[in-house]
């Protein structure tokens, strides 16, 4: 008996000693994301990120595009027909070579999914003589920057069934795949045939971990080398830390408060600049996320081009919000809750846990607008909830936060969000010049000054309310050096990392 | 016979429940099922209308609800699961790849709590009164007391975060198992030592272990002789009714350690409305209950023949 | 959610257990009930400017990681899920021994089909049954409260349908019968004494079963949503900042600690 119990505390000694918490060669990579599927249309950004598959065109850190498997790109006169001539000597990782035909077969399937490529004009993709063709029924000046968002890429025929659904990733990328075992891990090592530079560490390992304290407990303990997806808390706490490097960076999403334009309570853009300026964004930014400052317009500065130095900044002021929505008259109850017309000025905000300062932001925002008289309901729920209430009209107020760069140009998403009928944008609210602005940016005809004019728009009429810009932070352990963070969250950056000497 | 015979009916049981259970839970999903779908799928950055209308229309939902009841028992008579609304691969292989992660956790946790628990408690209950037996008494109430997920949390902070000895998540090598291990394990041992114990007082104050000692055995040869064959009887039998502890206990140190089982699977299942891969989990889960205990009627009448008269 | 089984030779009872699990849990219940009205505050009013501050005369616990006083917010969590645990345990209690004793008395078909029912539910783990309930029904703590009574009244079901069995059997029933005294009576007199303590038991483990639950599946994001405070919610919620503010996470660790222990000590020598 004593001895089972000495062996089993021998056993777990030995198995727990003082080994360092890793010794192997692997690079541990650690994110929220799980792993669906072998499939580009559900958990391609995975792939991208890892450096597995790739896209047509890339971005670099400032948002420009810059050439991926397509080498160059051009449109012809009316804007109508796009070339892109494809790199030579690229092979997929199961030895076959990339050819304009396998290119146009990945983008069509591709387009046949639900993505950004299913709403464009495009009326066909045709091979050609080491290039791709792309012609659309109206001009679209953003095309090259809808190729670079991961849903396009470029996967080797064999890497869909008869169905056009994902099989088995086969990329182009620095990296191939060893072993996948969904939902939580993939292991990958360095793809001998690959067109560019070799990376420098050879075998890399993804996990998912769904929970964000987890995470940072595996980047405390140093279970993994690069952690990604912080909480505010975390970062602070990792700072203390000399075993561990925080990066972070500003990105290009933001954290903001939608609403209906059309909601009897909300109609008017006084009532909007009310509960914009019952928002303390100081006070959220430094104590939920850890921010130096909070947002002063939509479009955080990484936005390049859309972002304004220039806007007056939007305020926090209780007595001047009282007092606006003294003017469209509300008056204040017994409780401190205002009321006009026998109704009280109550509204539910719904948002959605998987951003984990998604409802402490939320909780914050209750307070804050209580102290105006505006009574929060928070309805913390699955992240659907709100374009389907979007959808049926059911939606009062909702917090998200919004990446206006999931396609590299702002544009698509504005366009999208804020012009169409946008499920994460704007919600009934049309404005004929603005609309007229962003449309003929997305042609191709406009340029900053016009940018400009939008984004005053959008500051002045707050269809949606900015609280914060968002920071991108990730932990990287004091084994590896060379990592960046991708401000356009479209890759890790493995390829460039190596091991500290 | 009779024993097995009411197994069955209690697996047809089990299986008409969460039959039951999981068809209610698809008819009155809060909100449009598609869209829960989608947004499992695609991810809060990409579900909009289109996805849900993709889903929709591949799936076929909000079709009359008795067709698709029937449709239901059918498929479920014929043990086909379905497929699984998010991955879209089959529930069936979805949870074969996950019952290993599981299951191994759980032979390591149970395997642990009989290295730490029944030691401890056969010494215990050899000295009645003694100083270990009163200590084990506080130890074990102690631990009791406390939830899986607390002793997680004390766990990590204490050993994978302050002393940085171990993983504090994550899964692959052997390591990984020792933490969500220990944490099941330790709730486990609490119990066990308690019933080895009490097992183990109990015989040794029968007039045959008296008889043992006299003719001349030390007390370890008694003890193998004649005490751990009936002390294993008691325990064995409460193993069987400790798996749904078990799988408590694994439902949340899967969600909280990352482990790539079937509680994690059933968690996110039950988050994104993921009804088949529901009803396949927590039919498995059932199931097991039942095996398990169909075993163990087995395996208790193999040692101690007297039950089965 | 485990399983609760009578021990066959039960240890001789242990008063002073007993007494330190009641005088332990009746701390943490005049915590929950009376702190607030000592040091009045409100659970949910935030002050950023305080965040993960310490202790002081207004919040004797310090702040959270909002500036809200962990004094208060443990307080109201400490309020909550006894309350909805609680109202379980009732339900599950009233059902259980109205079913036990209609089992017991009918036989026959209503016993089989009973007993068929309990065993199947036996056979599923109790979080899961909850995890299902709560998906179904709106409202988180009505979905806790109807997915812990269905899974907490088998215990009460299947501990009086055995005595209530045991007790009609016995000579001093068949008596009662033979003089022709009804059913209630019979109850009363023969079968709810003999019932009672074990009931007093089950309550008391089904209550602690309850709040385990409710406090483990906030703490994996599935239970109570922010900003309600709730036990498993606030140390998920405080774990980030463990370093920097240890009392915060602290405090609703040892209260749940405490009331778990005083619960499981009440409940006495029966084994999970």
């Amino acid at each position: 008996m004593i001895r089972s119990t000495f062996l089993a505390t021998a056993a777990l000694a030995l198995l727990a000693g003082p080994a360092p918490a890793q010794s192997d060669d692997r690079l541990d990579v650690v994110a929220q994301f799980e792993i669906q599927a072998p499939e580009p249309s559900t958990s391609g950004y995975i792939f991208t990120r890892m450096g597995i598959a790739e896209t047509l065109v890339n971005a670099d850190a400032e948002g420009h595009l810059i050439p991926g498997l397509a080498t160059d790109w051009a449109v012809s006169e009316d804007g109508l027909t796009w070339t892109f001539t494809l790199r030579d000597g690229v092979r997929f990782h199961d030895g076959t070579a990339m050819t304009a035909d396998t290119v146009v077969n990945a983008l069509e399937i591709a387009r046949g999914k639900p993505g950004p490529l299913a709403d464009l004009p495009i009326t066909g993709i045709a091979p050609g003589e080491g290039a791709i063709t792309v012609t659309l029924s109206e001009p679209l000046a953003a095309l090259p920057a809808y190729l670079a968002e991961f849903r396009s890429q470029i996967l080797a025929p064999a890497s869909y069934g008869p169905d056009g659904a994902g099989v088995e990733i086969i990329g182009t990328g620095p990296y191939r795949i060893t072993a996948m075992a969904p939902p939580l891990s993939l292991d990958a090592t360095a793809f001998a045939d690959y067109w560019g530079p070799p990376p420098h560490i050879a075998d890399v390992g993804y996990s998912g971990v769904s929970r964000v304290e987890t995470r940072a407990l595996m980047a405390e303990s140093g279970e993994a080398d690069f952690v990604f997806g912080l909480d505010p808390a975390s970062v602070s706490r990792l700072g203390m830390l000399d075993s561990v490097e925080v990066l972070s960076v500003p990105i290009s999403r933001t954290l903001l408060i939608k609403l209906n334009a059309t909601h009897p309570f909300l109609a008017q853009p006084e009532a909007r600049r009310a509960l914009s300026l019952a928002i303390d964004r100081a006070g959220i930014a430094r104590a939920v996320l850890r921010y130096p400052e909070g947002a002063t317009q939509l479009f955080p500065p990484a936005v390049a081009g859309w972002h304004d130095d220039a806007l007056s900044p939007l305020g926090h002021d209780v007595g001047e919000a009282r007092a606006l929505l003294a003017g469209l008259g509300w008056q204040e109850g017994s409780d401190g809750i205002l009321v006009r017309d026998g109704k009280r000025f109550a509204l539910t905000l719904t948002t959605y846990p998987d951003r984990p300062e998604l409802p402490l932001v939320a909780a914050v925002l209750e307070q804050q607008f209580r102290a105006i008289g505006v009574e929060l309901t928070i309805n913390s729920t699955n992240s659907s909830e709100i374009p389907a209430g979007h959808q049926n009209g059911t939606l009062e107020l909702a917090l998200l936060a919004r990446n206006f760069s999931l396609i590299p140009d702002p544009i698509g998403t504005v366009l999208s969000d804020y012009v169409g009928n946008g499920d994460w944008g704007a919600m009934n609210w049309r404005n004929a010049d603005f609309a007229a602005l962003v449309r003929g940016i997305a042609r191709g005809v406009g340029g900053d000054r016009e940018r400009a004019g939008a984004a005053a728009i959008l500051q002045a009429e707050l269809p949606v309310i900015p609280i914060a810009w968002y920071r991108q932070t990730l932990a990287v352990s004091d084994r590896v050096e060379g990592a960046t963070i991708d401000p356009f969250e479209r890759s890790f950056g493995l390829q460039y990392m190596r091991w500290a000497e | 016979m009779s024993a097995l015979a009411s197994r069955l009916v209690q697996a047809i049981m089990v299986a008409l429940l969460i039959g039951a259970a999981t068809f209610a839970m698809m008819r009155s999903l809060p909100g449009d099922a598609a869209w829960r779908i989608a947004a499992g799928r695609y991810g809060y950055d990409n579900v909009d209308a289109a996805a849900a209308d993709a889903v929709r229309a591949e799936l076929g939902l909000g079709g009359p609800a008795l067709p698709a009841l029937l449709q239901w028992l059918g498929d479920l008579a014929r043990l086909d699961f379905g497929t699984s609304l998010v991955t879209g691969r089959p529930v069936a292989a979805e949870i074969a790849h996950q019952l290993g992660a599981s299951a191994s956790l759980a032979l390591v946790a149970v395997l642990l709590s009989l290295l730490i628990g029944p030691p401890l408690g056969i010494l215990a209950g050899l000295r009645p009164g003694g100083p270990l037996d009163r200590g084990l008494l506080v130890a074990s109430t102690g631990l009791k007391a406390v939830p899986q997920f607390l002793m997680a949390l004390v766990l990590i902070v204490a050993l994978a975060v302050q002393l940085r000895w171990l993983p504090a998540a994550g899964h692959g090598t052997a390591r990984h198992f020792i933490l969500p291990g220990l944490t099941l394990a330790l709730g486990l041992a609490a119990v066990n030592a308690r019933i080895a114990r009490d097992a183990m007082a109990r015989i040794a104050a029968m007039p045959f272990w008296r008889f043992a000692q006299w003719k001349g055995l030390s007390e370890r040869q008694t003890l193998i002789r004649h005490g751990l064959r009936n002390v294993s009887v008691p325990l064995i039998t409460y193993l069987g009714l400790q798996f749904v502890t078990l799988v408590e206990g694994v439902i949340i140190v899967e969600s909280i350690f990352g482990w790539p089982g079937i509680g994690h699977a059933l968690v996110h299942a039950i988050f994104s409305r993921d009804v088949p891969m529901v009803q396949g989990t927590a039919l498995v889960l059932g199931l097991g209950f039942v095996v398990v205990n169909a075993a163990i009627d087995l395996a208790v009448r193999h040692l101690d023949p007297r039950v089965a008269a | 959610m485990s399983v609760v089984e009578i021990h066959g030779a039960r240890r001789p009872s242990l008063p002073l257990a007993r007494m330190t699990g009641a005088t332990l849990v009746v701390l943490v219940v005049l915590f929950a009930l009376a702190g607030p009205l000592l040091v009045p505050g409100d659970p949910f009013a935030q002050s950023l400017m305080k965040a993960l501050a310490g202790p002081e005369a207004a919040a004797p616990l310090g702040y959270d990681h909002l500036g809200r006083s962990v004094f208060h917010r443990l307080a109201h969590a400490l309020r909550l899920s006894p309350l909805i645990a609680l109202a379980a345990v009732a339900t599950a209690g009233a059902a259980g021994l109205l079913l036990g004793t209609l089992a017991a008395a009918q036989g026959g078909w209503a016993d089989r089909i009973l007993t068929m029912l309990a065993d199947a539910l036996l056979a599923l783990p109790g979080l899961l049954l909850v995890l299902i309930v709560l998906a179904i029904l709106p409202g988180t703590a009505l979905g806790f409260w109807a997915g812990l009574s269905l899974v907490l009244w088998v215990e009460f079901f299947r501990l009086t349908r055995a005595a209530t069995r045991e007790t009609l059997a016995s000579p001093a029933v068949q008596a009662s019968r033979l003089l022709g005294f009804g059913p209630a009576y019979l109850f009363r007199t023969h079968v709810w004494p003999e019932i009672a303590p074990m009931m007093l038991t089950a309550a008391a483990f089904g209550t602690a079963t309850a709040i385990m639950a409710i406090a483990a599946l906030g703490f994996v994001h599935v239970g109570m949503r922010a900003p309600t405070p709730e036990l498993g919610l606030m140390m998920v919620e405080l774990l980030p900042y463990w370093r920097e503010a240890p009392l915060a996470l602290l405090s609703p660790v040892l209260a749940t600690f405490a009331l778990l222990l005083g619960l499981t000590l009440l409940a006495g020598s029966r084994e999970t």
